[in-house]
């Protein structure tokens, strides 16, 4: 056993360049929620409760947040795989870093959403037999995902077990 | 995972003959129909009578018919037959259903009763097969209490034989638990249930229902009391008739203050007095055992004063167990021990509680022998693992910084709204929020003391042990072979302390088991020790010593 403190490495994959645009245009939908939102608040609280300052710094957090997670996300956002694990990377505040080892993989999944599918991305999603939540590896290139979800159902095939 | 189809009734299967259930169960059958009506049935007769319907007719009594005759209907329409191979229960007679249970894979046969089932000496036999491909086993409600015995024994007897036969010696079957058996079995295989006697792990002494009132559960009941029943009885009486504010009620300030005395002094008495009896009516009798079962060794608990049930847990599908320890409890050397459990079944995972609350010497001898080592609990006196200062910090301010924030800002808000109208509402603001914050903060801080007091962990030969909480402190005991995953969680305030909470993950009880805020290096060190080689791809050597990786023997 080495003699440092012995950490973590990241995995080894970025995400595919599209994933960024994907989380923007999922910000710019939150974004003119947001925006909708504080407006019909403004409207409906009599004024002397609102300072004339409020609405404005509310929208501005909206849009800088819509600004500044996509980049942080896709910095966080690693994946790899070997022939005994999945080791995936995500989140941006909280950031998650899960293993499992091949033998306990149950299902092997490819996601796919509307805006995904326009921008030919795909979700690759790992599940075991723990509910506390699947390893995912979001937004791959369409043939990139499947092709992982093939590989990783052959592996985990391979490796045996059935996931308990 | 494989859906095997159940196979075809073997002529010898289709030979026997159906038989009902016992029909004394007709008189258990209204009873079970019209106990959750209850609480909907009392307000319906009550505006019944009120109201008077149509014709004055006993409208009542015709609901009582309905359900006596759906009582009928369901017993003659019931049956079961007990095959060679199989046990089959039949129900219906439109819409016919058959429930089938082949008997080599038969996993548990629990007997349960209700008061009414026990006046009338009756039984529920619950049959489980552990498989989702048909439901998870079936139910003979209800028979004799003899007859539900021998069936029983005479289940386990032949679903151990059935298995034997159909397994051989190895055909390969993937039985998940095989290897886990061979290690808790202390027989080498999985033998006749009658070759050993049960040993008796834990009998249930009365005493511990002083316990009761100082659970959560105790408490939470006294206040569902309290609150509940001071909701309904002006209601009530209302409808009844009763004036609920009759003359001989005290009009006078003294005259109050001693009713609410009075009425305090009452609960105080009644609360703990109820929630005794009820830790003696849910726990009496008491006995958890470990004896052989059809598949390896299981567990059995049986329990109860008016309600009996009896449940029965593959040992190899205990995962770990839980210690949890209430503030209240804790402070007079108590707490309560759960079991996690695995299943293929969604829903027959989870915990299932062992001990109700007892001293604490009584759980770790229980929790030493389900776990079959008593190295996990050992530790929890002085060889758990601290989680360093950081960890200590980080306690004391995620408890104090919502009372440290909340104060202050109150008192600005005022300040930001200079058209507010002034009144109660902004006094109340102003003032009360900081001051109740003030007076909250001694309270706050025994919490985070006895929070960042309460972390620790441990990894033994085969547990990862994990202690966290104040208001209820829970100690979880997980065994390392039913870890399926790891999750390092740290959010951007964790990483600035270089904290990390890990997650061993597991199908069983609570799904994850988190060590809570420990330095990264010590969750990756833990982790690696825990299942060696996993790992080692993805980890590397960093901080001062980064330079000695040169010299590191190479692997």
């Amino acid at each position: 056993m080495p003699a440092g403190p012995v950490r973590l490495r990241p995995p080894a994959h970025r995400l595919d360049r599209r994933a960024l645009l994907r989380w923007y245009v999922g910000e710019a939908g939150i974004v003119v929620l947001g925006v909708a939102i504080v407006l019909i608040a403004v409207w409906l609280v009599p004024d002397r409760f609102v300072p004339p300052w409020l609405p404005w710094l509310l929208i501005g957090l909206d849009v800088v947040q819509a600004l500044v997670v996509p980049p942080w996300r896709y910095r966080v956002h690693r994946w790899e795989v070997t022939d005994e694990a999945v080791y995936t990377q995500t989140g941006w505040w909280t950031r998650e870093r899960r293993l499992a080892p091949l033998s306990r993989v149950q299902t092997v999944d490819v996601d796919q959403g509307v805006l995904d599918r326009a921008l030919g991305l795909a979700e690759v999603r790992v599940t075991t037999a723990s509910a506390a939540g699947a390893l995912r590896i979001p937004y791959l290139a369409l043939p990139a995902a499947e092709q992982l979800a093939a590989e990783l159902t052959r592996a985990a095939r391979a490796s045996g077990g059935d996931g308990t | 995972m494989t859906q095997e189809p159940t196979p075809e009734p073997t002529p010898e299967d289709a030979e026997q003959p159906w038989e009902r259930l016992d029909p004394r169960m007709l008189l258990v059958h209204p009873f079970r129909q019209l106990g959750p009506l209850l609480p909907l049935l009392v307000p319906v007769v009550v505006a019944g009578r009120a109201l008077s319907g149509p014709f004055n007719a006993p409208w009542e009594l015709l609901g009582l018919l309905v359900v006596a005759g759906t009582g009928v209907w369901s017993y003659l329409t019931t049956e079961y037959r007990l095959g060679p191979e199989r046990v089959e229960l039949r129900r219906g007679l439109l819409a016919r259903r058959v429930l089938t249970a082949p008997l080599d894979r038969v996993r548990t046969v629990d007997l349960s009763s209700t008061l009414v089932h026990r006046l009338l000496g009756l039984a529920s036999v619950r049959i489980g097969t552990g498989t989702s491909a048909d439901g998870s086993g079936l139910e003979l409600d209800g028979l004799r209490t003899a007859r539900a015995e021998a069936l029983r024994r005479s289940l386990l007897e032949r679903a151990a034989l059935a298995r034997a036969e159909a397994d051989g010696p190895d055909n390969g079957d993937a039985e998940p638990t095989a290897d886990l058996q061979a290690d808790l079995s202390t027989e080498p295989s999985p033998a006749l249930p009658a070759d050993r006697p049960p040993t008796t792990v834990l009998r249930l002494d009365p005493r511990w229902a002083r316990y009761a009132p100082l659970s959560m559960a105790g408490l939470a009941l006294s206040g569902v009391v309290v609150g509940g029943g001071s909701q309904v009885v002006v209601p009530v009486l209302q409808a009844l008739g009763i004036n609920p504010r009759p003359e001989w009620l005290p009009h006078t300030w003294s005259g109050a203050v001693a009713l609410t005395v009075l009425l305090l002094l009452v609960v105080l008495v009644a609360v703990p007095v109820l929630a005794a009896l009820g830790y003696l009516a849910t726990s009496w009798g008491l006995v958890l055992t470990r004896e052989a079962g059809p598949r390896g060794d299981v567990w059995r608990l049986r329990r109860g004063l008016l309600t009996t049930r009896e449940t029965t847990l593959d040992a190899a599908r205990v995962s770990g167990v839980v210690l949890s320890a209430p503030v209240g409890l804790r402070a007079v050397g108590a707490g309560r021990l759960e079991a996690m459990t695995t299943g293929l079944d969604r829903e027959d995972r989870g915990t299932l509680e062992l001990v109700p609350p007892a001293p604490a010497a009584v759980l770790r001898t229980t929790g030493a022998a389900v776990l079959d080592d008593p190295d996990p609990l050992d530790r929890l006196d002085a060889g758990l693992a601290r989680h360093g200062a950081a960890a200590t910090r980080r306690r004391w301010r995620r408890t104090l910084t919502p009372l440290l924030v909340v104060a202050p800002v109150a008192l600005v808000v005022p300040l930001l709204l200079p058209h507010a109208t002034p009144g109660v509402l902004l006094d109340g603001l102003r003032l009360g929020v900081p001051v109740a914050c003030a007076v909250l903060l001694l309270p706050a801080a025994w919490l985070a003391r006895s929070r960042a007091r309460a972390l620790g962990h441990a990894l033994t030969e085969r547990h990862l042990v994990a202690r966290q909480g104040s208001l209820v402190q829970r100690t979880h005991v997980l065994d390392l072979d039913h870890v399926i995953g790891w999750t390092w969680r740290d959010s951007w305030f964790q990483r600035r302390a270089g904290l990390v909470s890990l997650d061993a993950t597991t199908a069983g009880g609570p799904q994850r088991v988190t060590v809570l805020d420990v330095p990264e290096d010590v969750a990756v060190a833990l982790a690696l020790r825990a299942q060696p080689g996993l790992l080692e791809p993805f980890t590397q050597v960093t901080g001062p010593e980064e330079g000695r990786g040169a010299n590191a023997p190479v692997r």
